[in-house]
C-alpha cells in the first residue's frame, strides 16, 4: 500500500491535468506543429569541384514528447577532382576512369579528372519518443541514391536523463551498406591505367581494359557506435563529450584514383589504381562546450579520431554568436583540422620498390592541415522564423611526410593547396 | 467583475485584485501599463467567473446546485464533467487520499489551534458520507448518493491559475506572448521565461517559521504550488494535528510537513502533487522524491 | 602515437572524474532559462552541422564525432 502510494503519479496526474487544460487539443492540430528548416550551400574550389547543395528537414510534434523528422538532401557536383597522379614536366595523357575517352594534363600541372558530375538524393526519416520516465528513444533510417552509389542505413538511440535532467547519458547504433557501382566496372587491385595509343584498334584497347577489371559493383558495410554524456555545468554552461566507434568492412578503395610508378629521376613510367584495406576501425573522442557569456553564445568543441590505418587527427572548432540589436546576430566561426597520414598513404611509388600490399596517393589521407574562417548572420523574423546567411573560406594545405622527390618531382608542385569557397542561405519557418 | 488595481515593479508592472478568498496578481515583464490593465481585467473576470461557478461559499454555484441535488442523476456541462474527471484521476492516483468528497468531515473538525479534538463517534457518522468511489458518472451525467458533499477547494485555485494564463496566452500569437505570471495567492504559473534572462522572484506567503522558511523563489517557466497552512492546526497533548485529513479514516495526517512546495509543468499538476504529498505525513518527502519534480518542503 | 591516445584519455577521464566529483554540478528547473534558449542547443544550427559534416566527410580523412561517423556518399 505504501509503496504504491510512493510511487511516481506525476507523468499521470500530468496527462490528466493536460487533459483538463485542453492542451492535447489545442496541441491536436498536428499541422500546425511542423517546423521546417531548409538551406542551400554552394561549394566552390578555385580550379577544382562546385558543389551544389539543398536541404530541406521537417520536423513534426505529435505531442508528448513525440517527434518524427524527415529530410530531403539534393546535391549536385561538378568539376575536376586530383586524381592522385603525379605533375610532370611535359604534357600526360590520362584515360578517364570509365575507360571511354581520355584528357591531356598540361606541364607542371597537378593532374586533374575533370569529368565529375554527380548528383544525389538523400531521403531520412526518424521518430523519437519518451519511453519512460527520463529515458527517451529515437530510431530512423536513410536512402541515399546517385549515379553510382547506394546507401541505405538504420540507426537507433537511446538516452537516460539523471539528476534532474542534469546528466544525460546516450547509446547510438547505426548501420550502413553501401554499394558502389562505377561505370566501366572496378578496376583489380593495382591494375594498370592503360592508353588507347597504346593499341592498334579499338577492340584490342577493349579486350585489355576489361581484363582490368574484375566485377561490376562492390559493397561497404559500416557499424556505428556513439557513446554519449552531456552535463549541465551551471545555469550558462553545457558540455557533452561524446566517444565514437566506427568499424567498417568492404569496398573502400576510390575507384577513380591513381598512384604513379616514377622512375630514379621522377619521371612516370605507369599510372596504377590505387588500393586500400577493407577494414578500417575508426574512434574518436568528442568534447563540445556550450557557454553563455553576458549575452553571447560560446561553442566550443574539440575532436580527437584516431584509426587502425594509422590516420589520426585534431579537430577544434570555435563558433560565436553575438548579438547585434534586437533581431540580429553575428557569428564568426573558426576551425582547425590536423591530419598525419594513413599508413599506405605514398605520394608515388618508385619503379625499383615493391609493390606494397596497400597504396593510396589521394592527398585527402595524407597529412594535411585544414582551416576554416568563416562568418554567419542571422535574423529572427516575425513568428519565430529566421534566416541566415553563412560565407567561409576553407583551405586544405597537404604536407610532405618526409619523402624526398627525386628528379623532375622535385621541380613539380606535389601538396598542392585547395581553396574553397563555401556561401550558405538558410530558412527556417 | 473584482476591484483591480495597478502598480509599477522593479522590473515590472504588477495588476492586483481579489478572487478565491486570495489577492491575485498579474505580473508582466513589458512596462506596458495598458496592456497590464487589459490582461488583469481578462484575468479577474475569469477568477471571478470560476469562483462563482465552483465556490461552495455561494448557493447559486454549480457546485452548490450539484450537492444540493444530491440523490438523483444531474447533467451537467462540460468544463464541470472535465473538472470531476480530473479529480477522479486524483482520487485513483493518490489510492483513495485524494478525496473531492472528504470536505464534509470539517463538520467534526475545526482547525483553530485549539485541543478541540473529534470524537470517533462523531467521525462514525460522517464516514459513510465519503468516498469518491459512491459517485457515478456517465458522459454528461452525476450520481452524487443522498447526503454527500463534493468541495473543489483543492483544485478550483490552480485551475483557475491555468485557465487564466491560457486566457491571457491567447491575446497573442505564439512567438509575441510576453513573459507573464499568473499568481493566485501563492499557486502560480509562468508564459514563459523573462526576456531579460533574470528569474521571476515572486514571495510566498511563509508558514509561519519566517527565517527557515521559503520568502521568495525563483521561476522561470512553469508552475508553483503549495500546500499545507501552519496556521490551521489543533494541539493536544503534543501532538500537532494538520489541518490534511485523510479521508479514510477521518483523522488529520500526523508528522506531515507544515508546508510543500512543488514545481510542475501546470499549477494543478503542482497543487495536487504538493496536496498528495502532505497527505502521505511522514513519507511527504520520500513521495516527493518520487515524482522526480523539484520541491520545497517545510517541516 | 600510443602515448598521445593514453594522454588524451587520461586527461578527459581525469576531467570527467573531477566534474562527477563537484556535487553542486548541474541547475535547479527553475534555473534553466537560459539553457532553455534554442542558442544553448548543443546542436542549434542542425543544417549547418548536417552540411559542414558532409564537406569535411568528403575531403578529409576523419568523420563522425558530433554524431555517426557515418557514410551514405561517394563523396569527391
Amino acid at each position: 500500500m505504501q509503496l504504491k502510494q510512493l510511487a511516481n503519479i506525476s507523468a499521470a496526474l500530468a496527462a490528466a491535468s493536460c487533459a483538463l487544460l485542453g492542451q492535447q487539443a489545442q496541441a491536436g492540430t498536428v499541422l500546425d506543429d511542423w517546423q521546417f528548416n531548409s538551406a542551400i550551400l554552394l561549394y566552390n574550389e578555385t580550379d577544382r569541384v562546385s558543389a551544389g547543395e539543398a536541404i530541406l528537414t521537417a520536423r513534426g510534434d505529435f505531442g508528448d514528447d513525440k517527434f518524427l523528422n524527415l529530410g530531403l538532401v539534393v546535391d549536385a557536383l561538378t568539376g575536376a577532382s586530383a586524381t592522385g597522379a603525379v605533375a610532370q614536366p611535359y604534357v600526360q595523357s590520362f584515360t578517364r576512369p570509365s575507360g571511354r575517352g581520355s584528357y591531356d594534363v598540361a606541364p607542371g600541372v597537378t593532374p586533374l579528372d575533370d569529368t565529375f558530375h554527380d548528383t544525389r538524393v538523400q531521403l531520412d526519416a526518424s521518430w523519437e519518443q519518451p519511453l519512460a520516465p527520463n529515458w527517451r528513444v529515437s530510431g530512423g533510417g536513410h536512402l541515399s541514391k546517385e549515379y553510382d552509389y547506394l546507401s541505405m542505413g538504420l540507426n537507433g538511440s537511446v538516452a537516460r536523463d539523471f539528476n534532474q535532467k542534469n546528466t544525460t547519458v546516450s547509446l547510438g547504433l547505426g548501420y550502413s551498406h553501401d554499394t558502389i557501382s562505377p561505370e566501366g566496372g572496378i578496376a583489380k587491385a593495382f591494375a594498370p591505367m592503360l592508353l588507347r595509343s597504346s593499341y592498334v584498334d579499338d577492340s584490342s584497347y577493349q579486350a585489355a581494359f576489361d581484363a582490368t577489371r574484375d566485377r561490376a559493383d562492390d559493397t561497404k558495410d559500416t557499424l556505428d557506435m556513439l557513446l554519449g554524456l552531456t552535463q549541465v555545468i551551471n545555469r550558462n554552461w553545457l558540455m557533452q563529450v561524446n566517444y565514437s566507434l566506427s568499424m567498417a568492412d568492404g569496398y573502400m578503395t576510390d575507384p577513380f584514383k591513381l598512384v604513379s610508378v616514377v622512375n630514379s629521376n621522377g619521371e612516370v613510367q605507369q599510372n596504377l589504381y590505387e588500393t586500400r584495406p577493407d577494414q578500417r576501425t575508426k574512434h574518436s573522442l568528442y568534447w563540445q562546450n556550450k557557454l553563455h557569456l553576458s549575452g553571447s553564445f560560446l561553442d566550443a568543441s574539440y575532436r580527437y579520431m584516431w584509426d587502425d590505418w594509422e590516420l589520426t587527427s585534431h579537430t577544434a572548432d570555435v563558433k560565436w554568436r553575438l548579438p547585434m540589436g534586437d533581431s540580429w546576430y553575428v557569428e564568426p566561426q573558426f576551425r582547425y583540422y590536423q591530419q598525419s597520414a594513413a599508413e599506405f598513404y605514398q605520394p608515388f611509388i618508385l619503379q625499383t620498390e615493391p609493390l606494397p600490399q596497400y597504396i593510396s596517393a589521394d592527398y585527402r589521407i595524407g597529412k594535411m592541415n585544414t582551416y576554416t574562417v568563416g562568418a554567419k548572420f542571422g535574423t529572427k523574423l516575425a513568428q519565430g522564423n529566421e534566416l541566415s546567411f553563412r560565407i567561409a573560406l576553407y583551405q586544405q594545405t597537404p604536407e610532405n611526410d618526409g619523402i624526398t622527390a627525386p628528379g623532375v618531382l622535385a621541380d613539380v608542385e606535389l601538396y598542392e593547396k585547395v581553396t574553397a569557397v563555401m556561401a550558405q542561405l538558410s530558412y527556417s519557418f | 467583475m473584482p476591484e483591480i488595481s495597478l502598480r509599477s515593479g522593479s522590473h515590472c508592472v504588477i495588476g492586483q485584485f481579489r478572487a478565491m478568498a486570495s489577492p491575485c496578481e498579474i505580473l508582466l515583464e513589458q512596462h506596458d501599463m495598458a496592456l497590464c490593465r487589459q490582461l488583469t481585467e481578462l484575468a479577474a473576470t475569469e477568477a471571478e467567473r470560476i469562483e462563482q461557478k465552483y465556490s461552495r461559499y455561494r448557493s447559486d454555484s454549480v457546485l452548490s446546485q450539484l450537492n444540493s441535488q444530491a440523490g438523483s442523476w444531474q447533467t451537467l456541462d462540460v468544463e464541470t464533467m472535465q473538472l470531476l474527471a480530473f479529480a477522479d484521476s486524483c482520487y485513483q492516483l493518490s489510492a483513495g487520499l485524494f478525496d473531492i468528497s472528504s470536505g464534509i468531515l470539517r463538520r467534526a473538525w475545526q482547525f483553530d489551534g485549539s485541543a478541540n479534538i473529534a470524537s470517533q463517534q462523531q467521525l462514525d457518522t460522517l464516514l459513510p458520507l465519503i468516498g469518491w468511489q459512491k459517485v457515478k458518472r456517465e458522459a454528461n451525467r452525476l450520481w452524487l448518493p443522498a447526503g454527500m458533499e463534493l468541495d473543489l477547494g483543492g483544485i478550483a485555485k490552480e485551475y483557475a491559475v491555468d485557465k487564466v494564463l491560457q486566457l491571457l496566452s491567447l491575446q497573442f500569437t505564439d512567438a509575441a506572448i510576453p513573459s507573464v505570471v499568473v499568481n493566485f495567492g501563492g499557486d502560480m504559473r509562468c508564459s514563459r521565461p523573462r526576456d531579460d534572462g533574470s528569474l521571476w522572484r515572486i514571495g510566498i506567503e511563509n508558514p509561519a517559521l519566517a527565517d527557515q522558511a521559503i520568502s521568495a523563489v525563483g521561476l522561470s517557466n512553469g508552475a508553483l504550488a503549495t500546500s499545507g497552512d501552519s496556521r490551521r492546526f489543533l494541539l493536544k497533548d503534543g501532538v500537532r494535528y494538520s489541518h490534511i485529513i485523510n479521508p479514510t479514516t477521518g483523522w488529520p495526517v500526523t508528522d506531515a510537513p507544515r508546508s510543500v512546495t512543488v514545481a510542475a509543468p501546470n499549477c494543478l499538476l503542482a497543487g495536487m502533487l504538493a496536496t498528495t504529498a502532505l497527505l502521505q505525513g511522514r513519507d511527504a518527502e520520500a513521495f516527493l522524491q518520487a515524482q522526480q519534480l523539484q520541491y520545497w518542503l517545510v517541516p | 602515437m600510443k602515448l598521445t591516445k593514453i594522454l588524451s584519455a587520461g586527461v578527459i577521464t581525469l576531467l570527467l572524474s573531477q566534474l562527477s566529483a563537484c556535487s553542486t554540478l548541474g541547475v535547479k528547473p527553475w534555473e534553466r532559462d537560459v539553457l532553455a534558449k534554442e542558442e544553448m542547443a548543443l546542436n542549434s544550427a542542425p543544417l549547418d552541422s548536417r552540411l559542414d559534416d558532409h564537406i569535411y566527410f568528403s575531403k578529409e580523412g576523419s568523420s563522425g564525432g558530433r554524431s555517426f561517423a557515418g557514410g551514405g556518399c561517394g563523396c569527391n
